[in-house]
């Protein structure tokens, strides 16, 4: 072996392998059997939680810094909801509505091949109204009536800009870190940083929905939360929307819980005699993760038994909270998830892609999610947890301040994707609330002030759950690659 | 050469940090430039010192010998007087290398190796994996623990460890390690007896020859070729279409089968449509490089799906066969090996010359070899112009029933028709989902029965257009464009940068005055880069190639990074064996009677080797020592691949189907999975009787969303080489509550009930046998008894539930079982296929 080069996962996994095998022998040569082993897996004990998985513990030497926030809620709006018809109010729009963008303002500017051939690029002002909001004056669309009501607790960051203008590469990029597919996601690198703080569910979960009318062909690929070259474990675990939440979680036909754990004591007993034999400790890490896969059974159906919510915060969730799959239902089951100390959920909701639909589509797109997003920062707020979570709403880009379509054609008004300014939130977990941070011009074109870049918004996520994003890599390919390849600062101003 | 290392790696805990400490040599004489100084040199200095000439610090590179030398920082043997040393020694904050913010700072160690290096007279050499491999002196050492000369470099290693290997693992393990190695599937019962009963000498021998004789021999190589090779049964990205490369497929198992030489299968699959016979079989050969993804996302630029298809191409024929990650060279010079930009580019221009455009997003994009019958083709047109005519009708309907919803309200357009019913016929009949057919029938309900009749009618059109198209069978292949395309290096890898003009080449520093891209104005084609793939000259395309192998029995490489042997890769564990064994691949010795480039052979010399023959069990002492078997004192032990799991199951309950190639099956799968995928847009049909049965390999992969049975597989994206085996409760959670395994274990259990013997401690044992092939100890069988009456006296207690467990699957039951007696076997034999060991290589 290379001295120059260090093989951290593996050696702390053998290590954490060879210590349980310790505490294993220990038992057995304290004269429990293999039955006695058995029981004592089936239990809570401390020896079982502490090895339930590697997933639990992160690496040595993290955090870097005190962090501010221990877990994230990451809203990601697929599709690129139109920041001026949303946050970014300008009213220059609306002074040169129908009338060409300056040339002075577009520059060189690239769009995807649905605007590159259309030289028209008529101002198109803001679809419905806005009005401030709160005591930070936030302006917000009447299409978010419950965003609006929050204002407040949120920072806005209205010059976002990225480098993608097609929708897998620009949301690859702002989930992994690099438009290609293939590297670890955020959430993967926080896990394996800094593990999870729950035993029995995940430490990164994944859950995705979309508009009722199925308007957006948007596919989640499963890069959006692979673990790219970290180990395997670290990658999301994706609950569905329908069926088992985790795939294969519920017994077979016929096999009750307590014949399944009656099998299981069984087979730990027969496998404690595979290691006496053998020594293996790949083993007992074996038992173990049946146990926890034993365990999970009950975890999860408890997540998601929505009976202990009281009524009233169910209806600030809105209507389609008890509908699995739904934005509404994935919201709530985020909070439920933190609380039972999940490290990062990323929930993906799919539609916010009004090429041609901006008239229709866009509000239907408000109502499924403002209230499930609104209702979710204020329950985090009422229970105490919004200090140590921080939320993030937004998707891949903005959309164009001119219309795609025609002008005279109201029924086809849409927008193209935009890269090169738009609006995120973010709330709680450490950064400022109620403030609105960076700007765009005039027409909402490009970021001006204080621009955000992908890759300093990930070093800023980073660096609030107490990690220097330059810091926290992994060597693949004979490379160490972090979240923020070679780029990102952190923002600052961002921070409370 | 290498010499042995002296020293045993040793896991250290210091105050919860954990490293490694590796050789280190003690005196000058024996640092080793490859093996102790270049690696320091490449991770710490070549960022900024290295081949990369944008980003070179103070005109210093040190990856070259000459410049280092000119650069006057090494005096040779003068450390004290070698700016180098005074540098890495330096206390100042501006002024020591590498720079603190650079974040990697040496180790004493490191700077201990390099005064010795530089004390010793600054040896300079090349990084081991460019010098083309010389058969090594096989190190003499006697007795019966060596077999083949694999084990006199094992034995010698160790022995330098002061280590000894473990004895031979016992017969019943050496015949299912072997088994499932070679076939991926566990032995028969008859093959079982037959070398349990062989007490020849060379009955092992024999038991390896019949397994490299099965045709099920090239259905297991082919799995870990298929992965590199990303296969798939469909393109990927949104839309995610079918394909039909499976006919690539069964190539790839027939060439295992036959032993093709390597050198042919590899000329065969980069260049077959170039070579003077280019027969059928050839030119499908080389459906290999149309493997990759293909983007058909609407608002994409064809010329970029197209440049992304070529680097796919460039890189995994650049992992696969030179065992180098190329893909940083798309934007700057490598930093760590000598691969330019310029070079990265000249091997693009080998594939940049195909007719593909990258528009569109078929899955059948030209150039294809047609495998289509007649009767096929006339069916698929017949079905597809009935679908047009109808769907013209509907969409011209579908336009007035929009029209008819549309009012203008307050300037603003606005619609009377329910958003989603405007929604829904405004996408149009085309890609409509199933869901969507029935919102619109619920709407219309008995208002417009006869166009309600025209959509059912248009949907079973599009089922019977889409049955007969994907039963059309063309396989991409590669072919020339009539037009020679030029090739420009791309800034950044971009499309639409194009710098200067580029014509195909090798890589210069790998052949030196030979990398010219015209021969006498001839330009250089994918065959001269097939063939130079398998010349003597080529240092790495065998040695990468056994070292995939090895990692196939051992579970890891030689080399630990099988995906990269550059200067950022992994040391060999074994320098000299693996050298051995790749010019045993290329040119084997006149007495072995092999083939060059037999891949049997190399296989064959691997397993009967006293190395890998060794028992896996070994004293705790031992795992701690070497936890990732490095030394190679024990046998390998690891749990198998899923697919193989899956094949196990099937096999043991002897339900798998024995069919060989054909189109892809689809067997269990929980319900929703590819519709939550894909939006409804694919619906997954489950297939019925014996295609539940086939092996994995035959199992239908979608690329957006791969087969749930699987895991620890690659995702068949991108190219991917090294094996991943992980330990998670979802793994559990598949081998426990998958139909397959319930329905495999009920099967076992079935089948149990028809021994002659009813004793159950017999029957325990006979089950026992069967999944894990070794007797169970009396302990084992005690705690079998113990399951079997805990499981009765549930079942017993619970007959409604033991009827639904006897119910698992669709293969047969058998009349007259009783149902709690059969689910209590039923849940012993689900117990049985999840033993570690059951999961677990022996």
């Amino acid at each position: 072996m290379n001295p120059a080069q260090f093989d951290f996962e593996t050696i702390r996994q053998t290590t954490a392998r060879a210590m349980t095998r310790r505490a294993l022998f220990g038992q057995a040569a304290s004269g429990l059997g293999g039955l006695a082993l058995a029981s004592l897996l089936a239990g809570d004990s401390k020896v079982n939680a502490a090895d339930a998985s590697s997933q639990t513990r992160g690496i040595a030497g993290l955090p870097h810094h005190v962090p501010k926030a221990k877990n994230v809620i990451y809203l990601f709006q697929n599709g690129g909801p139109s920041h001026v018809d949303l946050f970014d109010y300008k009213p220059e729009l609306a002074r040169n509505r129908g009338i060409q963008i300056p040339d002075s303002v577009v520059g060189q500017a690239r769009f995807s091949t649905m605007t590159s051939g259309q030289t028209a690029r008529p101002c198109l002002p803001e679809i419905s109204k806005f009005a401030r909001h709160g005591q930070s004056g936030a302006t917000v669309s009447d299409f978010m009536p419950h965003t609006a009501k929050i204002t407040d607790e949120l920072c806005f960051v209205k010059s976002m800009t990225t480098t993608q203008v097609n929708h897998a590469p620009a949301i690859t990029f702002f989930l992994t870190g690099s438009e290609m597919p293939g590297r670890p996601s955020m959430g993967s690198w926080l896990t394996y940083g800094l593990g999870s703080e729950s035993a029995e569910l995940p430490g990164f979960v994944v859950m995705t929905s979309r508009d009722k009318e199925a308007s957006c062909g948007q596919i989640f690929y499963d890069f959006y939360w692979s673990a790219g070259f970290l180990p395997s474990r670290y990658q999301g675990v994706k609950f569905r929307g329908g069926g088992d939440p985790v795939l294969y979680l519920s017994n077979p036909a016929g096999i009750s819980r307590e014949a399944r754990r009656a099998m299981l004591n069984d087979l730990d007993r027969l496998n404690a005699m595979t290691l006496d034999r053998v020594h293996d400790p790949e083993i007992s890490t074996r038992i173990s993760q049946f146990e926890m896969a034993y365990r999970m059974q009950a975890s999860v159906p408890e997540l998601t038994d929505f009976s202990d919510e009281p009524e009233n915060v169910l209806a600030e969730y809105g209507p389609d909270v008890r509908r699995a799959g739904s934005f509404a239902y994935n919201c709530l089951m985020a909070r439920r998830l933190v609380e039972r100390g999940t490290r990062f959920v990323q929930l993906l909701h799919a539609g916010w892609d009004q090429h041609r639909n901006l008239n229709t589509q866009l509000k239907v797109q408000c109502t499924d999610t403002d209230a499930p997003s609104a209702a979710l920062v204020r329950d985090l707020k009422r229970r105490g947890l919004l200090d140590e979570t921080l939320v993030i709403w937004g998707g891949e880009f903005g959309r164009t301040p001119f219309l795609q379509g025609k002008i005279e054609e109201m029924k086809s008004w849409g927008r193209d994707h935009h890269p090169y300014a738009f609006t995120i939130w973010m709330a709680g977990g450490g950064v400022k609330p109620g403030i609105s941070y960076g700007s765009s011009d005039d027409f909402g074109f490009r970021a001006v002030t204080d621009p955000v870049g992908v890759h300093d918004l990930q070093a800023t996520i980073l660096h609030l759950l107490g990690i220097d994003h330059t810091r926290l890599t992994y060597r693949f390919q004979g490379r160490d690659f972090r979240l923020t390849d070679v780029h990102g600062n952190v923002v600052k101003g961002l921070l409370a | 050469m290498f010499r042995i290392f002296r020293r045993p790696i040793i896991a250290l805990a210091v105050f919860g940090m954990i490293f490694v400490a590796s050789a280190q040599a003690a005196d000058p004489g024996e640092i080793s430039f490859s093996r102790d100084v270049l690696p320091i040199l490449s991770d710490r200095c070549f960022a900024c010192h290295g081949p990369d000439k944008a980003n070179r610090k103070a005109d210093l590179r040190l990856d070259d010998q000459k410049a280092a030398f000119v650069s006057g920082v090494i005096e040779p043997g003068k450390p004290g007087e070698s700016e180098l040393i005074a540098r890495i020694e330096s206390p100042e904050h501006d002024e020591v290398m590498p720079p603190p913010k650079f974040g990697k700072p040496l180790t004493s160690r490191q700077i201990d190796t390099l005064k010795a290096w530089v004390a010793g007279g600054a040896k300079w050499g090349r990084h081991w994996a460019w010098d083309v491999p010389i058969r090594p002196n096989v190190p003499t050492a006697a007795g019966a623990k060596v077999r083949n000369p694999i084990d006199a470099f094992v034995v010698a290693r160790l022995k330098a460890e002061g280590l000894t290997p473990r004895p031979e693992a016992t017969k019943a393990e050496l015949i299912r390690r072997v088994s499932l190695d070679l076939t991926g599937l566990p032995p028969d019962a008859a093959e079982v007896r037959r070398f349990l009963s062989d007490d020849a000498p060379e009955a092992y021998e024999r038991l390896v020859d019949r397994l490299l004789a099965s045709p099920r021999y090239g259905e297991r190589m082919a799995w870990d070729w298929l992965d590199a090779a990303r296969y798939a049964d469909t393109n990927g990205y949104q839309g995610d279409g079918e394909r039909t490369m499976w006919p690539w497929r069964d190539w790839v198992v027939g060439a295992f089968n036959e032993d093709m030489p390597f050198d042919r299968f590899t000329v065969n699959q980069i260049a077959g449509d170039l070579m003077p016979e280019a027969s059928r079989e050839r030119i499908l050969a080389t459906a290999f490089n149309r493997n990759h993804m293909i983007n058909g996302e609407g608002g994409r630029i064809a010329e970029e799906n197209r440049v992304e298809y070529v680097f796919d191409q460039t890189e995994t024929v650049g992992t696969m066969w030179l065992g180098l990650t190329l893909t940083c060279a798309r934007c700057h010079d490598h930093k760590y090996d000598p691969v330019s930009r310029r070079d990265y580019y000249r091997l693009f221009a080998f594939f940049d010359t195909t007719p593909v455009n990258g528009a569109g997003g078929s899955g059948q994009t030209a150039p294809v070899l047609d495998m289509a019958t007649p009767a096929e083709v006339e069916k698929q047109k017949k079905t597809a112009a009935a679908f047009e005519t109808l769907l013209k009708v509907v969409v011209a309907k579908e336009a007035k029933l929009r029209e008819a919803g549309m009012v203008v309200k307050d300037g603003k357009y606005d619609t009377k028709l329910p958003v989603i019913i405007e929604s829904i016929l405004r996408k149009g009949p085309n890609d409509r989902a199933a869901q969507n057919y029935e919102e619109l029938k619920k709407y219309y309900g008995s208002a417009e029965p006869e166009y309600l009749n025209q959509l059912d009618e248009l949907r079973k059109l599009k089922s019977a257009r889409d049955e007969a198209a994907s039963k059309i069978t063309r396989v991409m292949v590669m072919g020339e464009a009539p037009q020679p395309r030029e090739t420009f290096m791309l800034t950044r890898g971009a499309y639409d940068k194009r710098e200067d003009k580029v014509s195909a080449g090798l890589p210069a520093s790998f052949v030196p005055g030979k990398s010219e891209s015209t021969d006498a104005g001839r330009r250089m084609s994918r065959r001269d880069l097939a063939e130079w793939l398998v010349s003597p000259e080529n240092p790495l395309t065998a040695r990468v190639t056994v070292n995939r192998l090895w990692q196939t029995f051992f579970g890891a490489g030689l080399v630990k990074t099988t995906e990269d042997f550059g200067l950022q890769g992994q040391l060999p564990s074994h320098p000299e064996l693996l050298d051995w064994l790749a010019v045993e691949f290329r040119e084997p010795a006149a007495n072995s009677g092999a083939r060059p480039w037999s891949v049997k052979h190399i296989v064959r010399t691997i397993v009967t080797s006293a190395t890998y023959r060794q028992s896996s069990t070994a004293p705790e002492e031992l795992w701690a020592r070497d936890p990732e078997n490095r030394l190679l004192a024990r046998g390998p032990r690891h749990r198998l691949p899923s697919w193989m799991l899956r094949d196990q199951a099937l096999a043991v309950a002897g339900m798998l189907t024995p069919t060989m190639g054909g189109p892809s099956v689809k067997p269990y799968q929980p319900p929703g999975i590819w519709e939550e995928a894909t939006f409804g847009n694919k619906a997954y049909v489950q297939d019925h009787g014996e295609a539940l049965y086939r092996r994995s390999l035959y199992v239908f992969w979608r690329r957006i969303v791969g087969p749930t049975v699987f895991f620890d597989t690659p995702n068949r994206q991108n190219c991917s080489v090294k094996t991943v085996i992980t330990n998670t409760p979802l793994h559990a959670l598949v081998t426990l509550n998958d139909t397959t395994y319930v329905e495999a274990a009920r099967v076992l259990a079935q089948n149990l009930s028809k021994l002659p013997e009813t004793d159950d401690e017999k029957r325990l044992a006979e089950a026992f046998r069967r999944v894990v092939v070794r007797e169970p100890s009396g302990n084992e069988i005690e705690a079998l008894r113990s399951a079997l009456k805990r499981q009765r006296g549930i079942f017993a207690a619970d007959r409604e539930a033991a009827e639904k467990l006897s119910k698992a699957g669709e293969w047969p039951g058998v009349p007259g079982l009783d149902v709690a007696e059969h689910a209590a076997w039923t849940q012993v034999c689900l117990m049985l296929l999840n033993l570690d060991e059951a999961l677990t290589k022996p």
